[in-house]
């Protein structure tokens, strides 16, 4: 799973980080700081924080080896 | 700009329209911007509302609106006519306002100790005890029967988790639940009208407060693992909470907590329970409850609106609001506005991008919306899997009549019995 978040969006607001805090953490009062490739354990918890964001800044996607596996699961 | 009559904030807080107040709101929206009988102005366009909430012109301290003081300087002049007719009279009580009627700075002070407090941590360790209180009242109706939403978890269960939360011993609960309803109708101009019930919410705010204060001393004497104690010895480049902040910050977040979450399971409850289909693919799909209870914080919020006060002159949709002006914000239109979200009148459970309005925006964002998501996830989530052939035994509910905190007073729903 990849996690990107638009930092020109994102206010801080934090509610990313209560769903979950071992991806999100906002440094200082203002600076998001995330983990753009958790592992697959932490789906649930990661839909939860993109759902809740109030400006709807983070996008999930998936990472370069589910791409590379899917499409070889298409070939 | 002429029809006045047609926008008329009155009609919100009139009970007729309290089970269904959206089609009233598509009306308001009309009007973005509309001047009240009374001198405020009533924002109900999602845009509108968005922008003044981020507008640093606006002020959430209502001592600074014409109307509050107004309102003072008739109090004052009723005291001191008492007075000169030899009456008894009570000092007014010097009261704190809690950080949510503060603007910045201090309202940023006090709100960064809270959530300095009211860490992830803090919230994810309430999330097992959450299914521990939802279990234990839903186990209750084993047999099946009627079980009302409301009286028996919706509204015990908020009540529980931030009273653990705070450090509210148990047995103290039942008295919160007798003076928070009367604290809450204060944020309903609708509502405080006799001086009956003023009387009563004055009390009811003397009596918790006076009982933070012996709870923040035995806190102080014992401190535990919980907020109460967190916020006492938390230090602020700005300055620490004093007593009496401390003591109406507890308030707050006591009061915030009860009356808001209880109508999310409620209203969430009715709606799956007025769509079969919407009941079985919350039951196929148990993530779909993430966006579900997004949905309904735009589609049937708990808090409908909140109100400001102009600091300056501000033009917005064509309209002046004048300095000292009151500005009320409907939340809940705004979140219902056609121009922002498509098929705006439908509950979508996967709705995607739902940027609504149920947690306010801006720098008095919900402090409690992480807690009231899990309370609402895991409610949710267990009455829709585990309720045996549910049916609502009266549609529409009886609502209470705070049109601003808006909920069923009782929810009776008939079922069979319960899965495991
Ligand atoms: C579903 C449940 C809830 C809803 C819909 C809700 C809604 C809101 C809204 C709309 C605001 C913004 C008020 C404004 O802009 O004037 C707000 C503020 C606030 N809420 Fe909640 N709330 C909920 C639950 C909670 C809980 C559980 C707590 C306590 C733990 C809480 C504590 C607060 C506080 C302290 C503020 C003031 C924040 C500030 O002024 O900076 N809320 N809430
Ligand atoms: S919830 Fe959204 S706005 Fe808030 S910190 Fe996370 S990404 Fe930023």
């Amino acid at each position: 799973m990849r996690i990107s978040v638009d930092l020109n969006r994102c206010q801080g607001y934090g509610q990313c980080c209560f769903a979950d805090p071992s991806v999100f953490k906002l440094r200082g009062e203002e600076v998001l700081e995330f983990d753009p490739a958790p592992g697959d354990e932490h789906r649930l918890k990661v839909i939860r924080a993109a759902k809740a964001c109030p400006v709807q800044a983070i996008y999930i996607g998936e990472s370069y080896e589910e791409q590379e596996e899917r499409s070889h699961r298409h070939e | 700009m002429t029809q006045k009559s047609k926008i008329d904030f009155k009609q919100i807080l009139d009970h007729s329209h309290i089970a269904n107040p959206y089609p009233l709101y598509a009306q308001f929206r009309e009007t973005p911007v509309a001047l009240q009988e009374d001198g405020s102005y009533l924002v109900s366009t999602y845009n509108e509302v968005v922008s003044l909430l981020h507008d640093p012109r606006i002020s959430s301290d209502m001592r600074k609106s014409d109307a509050q003081k107004r309102f003072m300087q008739q109090a004052k002049q009723k005291r001191e006519e008492m007075i000169a007719q030899g009456q008894q009279v009570e000092e007014p009580e010097e009261i704190v306002p809690a950080f949510i009627f503060q603007d910045p700075p201090n309202h940023d002070r006090l709100r960064r100790i809270v959530t300095s407090q009211l860490t992830p941590e803090r919230v994810e360790n309430m999330s097992s005890h959450i299914e521990q209180i939802v279990k234990e009242h839903l186990d209750k109706h084993a047999q099946g029967g009627q079980i009302d939403i409301v009286d028996d978890l919706a509204y015990p269960l908020p009540v529980t988790v931030i009273c653990q939360l705070l450090g509210v011993p148990r047995e103290d609960e039942a008295q919160f639940h007798a003076w928070a309803e009367p604290l809450a109708s204060v944020l309903d101009p609708g509502q405080v009208q006799t001086e009956e019930q003023q009387k009563q919410i004055m009390q009811a705010g003397r009596q918790m407060r006076e009982y933070m204060g012996q709870l923040l001393q035995k806190l102080k004497a014992q401190p535990g693992d919980n907020l109460l104690s967190g916020m006492m010895a938390a230090d602020d480049i700005d300055g620490a909470m004093s007593p009496r902040e401390l003591i109406s910050t507890a308030v707050l977040l006591l009061i915030a907590g009860h009356e808001t979450t209880v109508n999310l399971i409620t209203n969430g409850t009715l709606a799956m329970l007025r769509s079969p289909e919407l009941l079985e693919r919350l039951r196929q799909d148990p993530e779909l409850i993430i966006t579900y209870v997004e949905e309904l914080l735009r589609y049937d919020p708990p808090v409908h609106f909140r109100t400001r006060t102009a600091l300056a002159d501000i033009q917005i949709a064509g309209t002046t609001i004048p300095q000292g002006a009151t500005i009320i914000l409907v939340l809940a239109s705004g979140s219902h506005d056609g121009q922002r979200f498509e098929r705006s009148e439908e509950l979508i459970p996967d709705r995607q991008g739902n940027e609504h309005l149920g947690f306010g925006s801006g720098l008095h964002y919900c402090v409690g919306a992480p807690l009231a998501r899990v309370e609402a996830h895991i409610a949710l989530g267990e009455i829709s899997r585990r309720l045996i052939e549910p049916k609502l035994a009266l549609d529409p509910p009886p609502y209470r009549d705070n049109a601003a905190l808006r909920g069923p007073r009782h929810l009776p729903v008939n079922f069979k019995g319960l899965r495991s």
